[in-house]
């Protein structure tokens, strides 16, 4: 049965290709042979049938995947396969890495430049899907998700907690200035740094101001385009969160730290909840214009939320909007990673800091609670695991905190105050990607 | 005249840019959680005295008065609702009802344009 099958799709592919041939010989043959006798057009046609088939074969050959693939495609295709393999088999944020591991696999498909087909040509559908990520668009989109999707109201009821997700931004700026020392420019550094805030929408948006590839730098020579490794790197260590940060969490708390029981946060009012997204709005941005796209649009969402008069809106935000451009940001961002220009030492850089970043975030976030707790009354003490939730990764770096505290503690539910120092970060590394936008823009 | 330096010190701008964009960062969510702090009961307060209304008092707002209703009420009790509601499906009543769905006429598969209207 299967031979016969075989056998059948071999001759069905045979008949898929004769015609192709023989239009191919025919139009050929008489464009080429001046008529001279009958008989020596008869011999050289039937000669030059099976030179020009063998050379048709040859051409078709030329532009197929087989022939203009580099080493560098291949390790990429590799590469997505391991993205889709870690998204499915142990659930490592698959609704980022299945869609990012199949761009992966589409935009390194070889292929023959000056057909319009990469990502990176002008006029190619997967070039005009790409604008949304060089322009900065689909970014503020996912944030007005994010926005309709999130609760501040624990955030509301322990304000403090507020710090928590700024001291994790220290990651962003010993980024920044690691990356200066190993000799990219200001605002390729700045892009860089932006990984520590682990967010990945920020940092698409502040990679495509700043590391486009346009932009021209005071002395002459244009930024390098960083886009695509800066936001493979942010996403693959947003998905590795429950690789990275345990084992930084137990190096820096003892036993009795992440014991601690925090009182259960009080309840908030909606009026409360309803005047957060505004008042936030104005603070953060009079004081941080340039992260207006972003701060505006995730407040937009979240009043969208808690005004209690626009659940159409908000439910379509939260859902099949966010959806849609999850899609397209996954698949274009994977698509972007050409073997060819991105498999460079800048890459490899960027990824080395982009793991230093999160540990140093994560770190900033304990120790700041841990100093936190110096000056605090004992009944209002903080369980300082969840300092480690200040780098955003929303919600699976709160997840891992919970994880964590459960293992100390099978009763101490942390879930809901690590919540507060996340989305705290969320707002954090914006201000923070306003700031290094302001300054190096 | 403008004069601009050519070689811009890259480490040390970026070190003036770590500690400013720091302290920016602190202060944004510094001034933040000090509103929500303070600035947000005295917001609902003079709401309340504008309207004069049934509203609560300050101090019911506190979480101080609050202690007896926490979140973890609060997720109980949605939880409870949450469970009621999905689960409802379950003890729905036996009783069919049969709809009478209204067929649009078509002349496509009407009777009178039959082929067997001539046999008698």
């Amino acid at each position: 049965m299967k031979k016969l099958f075989i056998i059948f799709s071999v001759l069905s592919l045979l008949v898929f290709i004769r015609p192709a041939l023989g239009i191919n010989t025919n139009s050929n043959a008489q464009s080429t042979l001046p008529v001279s006798t009958v008989e020596q057009v008869e011999e050289s046609s039937s000669e030059s049938f099976i030179q020009e088939a063998f050379d048709g074969i040859k051409q078709f050959y030329s532009y197929t995947g087989f022939a203009n693939a580099a080493g560098g495609n291949l390790i990429m295709i590799l590469i997505g396969i391991v993205f889709i393999y870690l998204g499915i088999k142990f659930d490592y944020e698959p609704l980022l890495l299945i869609p990012i591991g199949t761009g992966v696999i589409l935009g390194n498909i070889p292929f023959v430049a000056g057909n319009q087909t990469g990502i990176y040509e002008t006029g190619s559908v997967l070039n005009y899907l790409y604008f949304g990520v060089v322009k900065g668009i689909y970014p503020p989109l996912i944030f007005l998700g994010i926005g309709a999707m999130t609760d501040f109201s624990s955030l509301i009821a322990n304000p403090k907690l507020m710090l928590l997700g700024a001291a994790a931004q220290i990651g962003v700026f010993a980024t920044f200035l690691g990356a200066l020392y190993l000799g990219f420019n200001l605002p390729e550094a700045g892009a860089i740094g932006i990984i520590g805030g682990a967010d990945g929408p920020t940092a698409i948006f502040l990679s495509s101001k700043l590391a486009n590839g346009i932009n021209i730098l005071p002395d002459g020579t244009t930024v390098k385009n960083l886009i695509g490794p800066i936001a493979i790197a942010a996403y693959s260590y947003m998905a590795l969160v429950p690789v990275i940060q345990p084992p930084i969490m137990k190096l820096l708390t003892s036993k009795k730290e992440r014991l601690i029981r925090m009182k259960p946060p009080r309840a908030v009012s909606q009026k409360e909840k309803m005047i957060f997204p505004i008042v936030a709005l104005l603070l953060t941005t009079f004081i941080s214009p340039s992260a207006l796209p972003l701060l505006g649009m995730l407040f937009f969402g979240n009043l969208l939320k808690e005004s209690g008069r626009t659940e159409r809106l908000a439910d379509t935000a939260r859902t099949k909007l966010i959806d849609i451009v999850t899609i397209l940001l996954g698949v274009t961002v994977g698509a972007s990673t050409q073997a060819d220009i991105f498999i460079t030492k800048d890459s490899m850089l960027i990824f080395g800091l982009g793991a230093i970043s999160f540990v140093i975030a994560t770190m900033g976030g304990l120790l700041f609670a841990k100093f936190m707790n110096l000056f605090l009354k004992s009944d209002e003490k903080i369980n300082p695991l969840i300092g480690a939730a200040g780098v955003s990764a929303v919600p699976d770096s709160a997840r891992v905190v919970h994880a964590e505290g459960l293992k100390a503690d099978k009763n101490n539910y942390l879930l809901m105050h690590a919540m507060a120092p996340n989305v705290a970060g969320v707002i954090g590394s914006a201000i923070a990607a306003g700031i290094i936008l302001s300054f190096l823009g | 005249m403008l004069y601009m330096k050519l070689y811009i010190d890259q480490i040390s701008e970026g070190y003036v840019i770590l500690i400013t964009g720091l302290l920016i960062v602190f202060g944004a969510l510094l001034l933040l959680t000090a509103f929500f702090k303070f600035g947000l009961p005295v917001l609902l307060y003079i709401y309340k005295i504008i309207t004069k209304g049934r509203d609560k008092k300050i101090k019911d707002i506190s979480p101080n008065v609050n202690e007896q209703f926490t979140g973890e009420i609060a997720a109980a009790i949605s939880t409870a609702i949450h469970l009621y509601l999905k689960e409802q499906h379950d003890e729905e009543n036996a009783v069919l009802t049969i709809k009478q769905a209204r067929k649009l006429y078509s002349p496509w598969s009407s009777k009178i344009y039959g082929t067997h209207n001539n046999l008698r």
